[in-house]
């Protein structure tokens, strides 16, 4: 008996010995993770079994329809489960895990959606437990769109989080089958703006039609450029409103950098802003931009200057000088690349005419860029500059010409020196070899 | 003055010697004379390759960032370095051309039959190193093209049992056609192969001299006496008219049809659609092309490779193989081979240009 109780004695002390070697290994990792919980929780990662999937699947209608694409959920995928956003206890299986008593939240109004979403998307140290470059959704930004403050009014039929990213079967942007990949925004978009959903309301409906035919929807649509712009990069996505008149050239220039910098500098600019005309649609129209084409430059045909000047208006003398300025310089290219052509076709080589021809080339890339300057003095010295790099690539062509046709004459007259020797030389041959009498 | 320097050298190089040697030699008349004069334009080409070579060399830099510079130069801001690279080009496949054609003459001539062994051997030999030459200096301007086809030949090279390996690793100067393997060809090309051909042209020529022209058995068996023709000046000068119109045909050829140089060569780009060897080389290129891809369990390229190479052979030995008298089943034998060899390079030569595209 005393035996044993010197054993069990023992074995509490090796055990109790044990529990402290553990509680010191232990203490500082636990603290860091407290440390970590205090600035921003972990994420709830469900790795067992969840209760809320095993009941809602036997049920029917919308009580069922949460469970269905909720495996491919990047929510489920990167392993946080309903009582990430519903609270209450998964392991529950009983109804009693939906008591709100232990914190269980049903589905979100339509104006607490946003909140909700914003509790961990607008964590930048929670999200970055899953991203180490996270985008962080602005509440702030939201509050700046024509949708938030629509549901601040109480409006029901305006669009929030859910409305566009989905509900439980939610997709990472970049995954082609979600609804705000690049390539179906637009098409989300139109989910309500359309003429039957904006039926009584005074925002227009046609946008997509317009969008889908632009040089945008085809680069974007047709091409699968997916730096093309939809919607959302004129409009915004969280904070989406139409731009206002004056930020239209800061909008366009987002990606047409070198117009948009040079229009923002013009004279122009601030005569359209007086004038209440929108900058850059002013020339290009906004959903249906076509691509633009340089017969929009002057007042025939395509010409868009006229829109606004009038024939003897100072910008139409600039015009005068502009237009046929440009149509030269580009008549130039057209000739010295022709002759390049030319001189190839026939063998010569005219490497360095062909780069002074991409340099002419890169020139008028360039004064397109630098008509949006709207000012002579730029555009006639950015028109000198290519038209002189034209004008040395066709003496280039020229000179290979002129080459080719000495080699030609080269060569006749080489051809006429051999010919009259090997006639010389058979007239030797048949001299010596002629029987003497 | 003239004839005390005349004398002079007389004494030095014993002139006389070769002097009486040119008064001696004489060339057989008859129906088939025009195929001797052949081997003087194949010698004539090679020396427009050696000058004009030579000139090239004055502005070529055989390296991988330089070479395709560096021609590009010669032909746009030397002056008449068109015209040098040009005619180096087209002489260099005229040579090819010319050496065929005074090859076929002589195996259908008989003109290898004894004692004119090694003369045939040393042909063969000279032929070989005239395609190196090709083959070498076609990589030199560092062109797209070139580059290629330099691939594809040197992988038909790896092919061959036992040797091809390590042949094809040599010829690169590694695992990949890189600078390395330009500054190796430019080497062959300007060193080794000169060397080579100067030594076998010597020894051809020299044995041309020893045995002197060949008589067809055709011309043989007629039993008449054959008239001769003084080699010096009567061959000489018509060899002359020959060379004229050699030189006539390359001034042609360069300003109607400069060579390009297309562009430079960039490892990393994909092959160019309807690469092919250079037309000397095509004909091999279209068998192996043709081949399936197993015969037999076997790789159908190593098949053609050693067809090609037993071909060879037999064509190399024809000397030792066909009737010594030229006469009989046996010479008619070697006679219809040599018609089935050239009848097989010129229609799968033709093939390659001509024929449905694989």
């Amino acid at each position: 008996m005393r035996a044993a109780l010197r054993w069990a004695c023992g074995l509490v002390l090796v055990v109790a010995l044990a529990a402290l070697a553990a509680h010191d290994t232990l203490a500082p990792a636990v603290g860091a993770a407290a440390d970590t919980a205090a600035a921003s929780p972990a994420p709830r990662v469900t790795t067992e079994k969840n209760t809320c999937l095993d009941c809602h699947r036997g049920l029917e209608g919308r009580l069922s329809a949460p469970t269905k694409d909720f495996s491919q959920d990047i929510h489920a995928v990167r392993g946080l489960g309903c009582a990430g956003c519903h609270g209450g206890n998964p392991r529950d299986p009983e109804m009693s895990a939906m008591d709100p008593e232990k914190g269980f939240k049903p589905a979100p109004a339509k104006k607490e959606v946003a909140e909700m979403c914003a509790s961990c998307h607008a964590n930048a140290e929670y999200m970055k437990h899953f991203n180490p470059q996270p985008y962080i959704f602005s509440m702030a930004e939201f509050r700046t769109s024509v949708h938030c403050k629509k549901i601040e009014e109480g409006d029901p039929k305006v669009a929030t989080c859910t409305n566009c990213h989905g509900v439980h079967g939610i997709l990472p942007p970049r995954d082609p089958r979600s609804p705000v990949h690049p390539s179906n925004v637009a098409f989300t978009c139109a989910k309500c703006h359309n003429a039957e959903y904006m039926k009584g309301r005074t925002v227009p409906t046609n946008q997509l039609a317009l969008w889908r035919a632009s040089v945008h929807g085809h680069a974007l649509l047709e091409k699968g450029e997916l730096s093309a712009p939809a919607c959302n990069d004129c409009h915004g996505n969280h904070g989406a409103r139409p731009p206002r008149t004056r930020d239209i050239s800061l909008v366009c220039g987002n990606c047409h950098g070198r117009e948009g910098e040079l229009f923002a500098q013009s004279k122009v600019k601030e005569t359209l802003e007086f004038e209440g005309k929108r900058g850059c649609v002013t020339c290009h129209s906004n959903h249906d931009v076509k691509p633009p084409t340089d017969a929009m430059i002057g007042f025939d045909g395509d010409g868009v200057c006229g829109r606004c000047h009038t024939p003897d208006s100072p910008g139409a003398r600039a015009a005068a000088i502009i237009v046929p300025g440009f149509h030269g310089f580009k008549a130039r290219i057209a000739r010295a690349d022709s002759l390049l052509i030319v001189a190839e076709r026939l063998g010569m080589e005219i490497e360095s005419g062909r780069e002074m021809l991409k340099q002419a080339n890169d020139h008028l890339v360039g004064l397109r860029a630098t008509l949006h300057s709207f000012s002579l003095e730029p555009i006639q010295a950015a028109l000198a500059e290519g038209s002189g790099l034209a004008d040395r690539a066709e003496v280039d062509a020229r000179a290979a010409l002129r080459d080719w046709r000495n080699r030609r004459i080269g060569m006749a007259l080489s051809l006429v020196v051999i010919v009259a020797l090997i006639a010389l030389l058979v007239a030797w041959i048949r001299g010596m070899e002629r029987p003497t009498a | 003055m003239t004839g005390g320097v005349r004398a002079w050298l007389e004494e030095r190089l014993g002139l006389e010697a070769l002097r009486h040697v040119a008064e001696k030699k004489d060339v057989p008349v008859h129906r088939h004379t025009f195929w001797y004069y052949w081997g003087g334009m194949t010698l004539f080409l090679f020396g427009i390759q050696v000058a004009t070579g030579i000139l090239l060399l004055l502005y070529y830099r055989a390296s991988a960032d330089e070479a395709y510079e560096s021609v590009r130069f010669i032909m746009t801001r030397v002056s008449f370095g068109w015209l040098i690279r040009s005619i180096h080009s087209w002489a260099a496949n005229l040579m090819i051309g010319a050496a065929m054609i005074h090859m076929f003459s002589a195996f259908l001539m008989k003109a290898y039959r004894s004692p004119r062994e090694l003369t045939w051997l040393t042909g063969m030999a000279l032929l070989g190193l005239s395609l190196a030459f090709g083959f070498s200096g076609y990589l030199l301007p560092w062109n797209q093209l070139a580059f290629f086809a330099t691939k594809v030949g040197i992988d038909i090279t790896g092919a061959v049992p036992m040797v091809g390996e390590f042949l094809a690793r040599f010829l690169r100067g590694g695992e990949h056609i890189t600078g390395g393997t330009l500054t190796r060809f430019f080497g062959f090309h300007v060193a080794v192969l000169p060397a080579l051909a100067t030594a076998g042209l010597v020894l051809h020529v020299y044995l041309v001299q020893r045995h002197g022209m060949s008589l067809p058995p055709s011309v043989e068996d007629a039993g008449r006496p054959v008239p001769r023709m003084k080699f010096v000046p009567h061959f000489l000068l018509r060899d002359a008219v020959g060379w004229l119109a050699a030189l006539g045909m390359l001034a042609l050829l360069s300003a109607l049809f400069p060579w390009e140089l297309g562009l430079k060569a960039d490892p990393y780009a994909s092959a160019p659609a309807g690469i092919k060897p250079e037309w000397y080389f095509a004909w091999m290129f279209q068998t192996l092309r043709m081949l399936p891809s197993h015969i037999a369990g076997i790789e159908g390229e190593l098949i053609g490779v050693l067809g090609i190479g037993l071909g060879a052979m037999v064509w190399l030995a024809s000397p030792f193989l066909d009737d010594p008298r030229g006469r009989g089943r046996r010479a008619r034998l070697m006679s219809a081979l040599g018609v089935v060899a050239l009848v097989y390079i010129v229609g799968f030569t033709l093939l390659v240009y001509r024929g449905p595209k694989p």
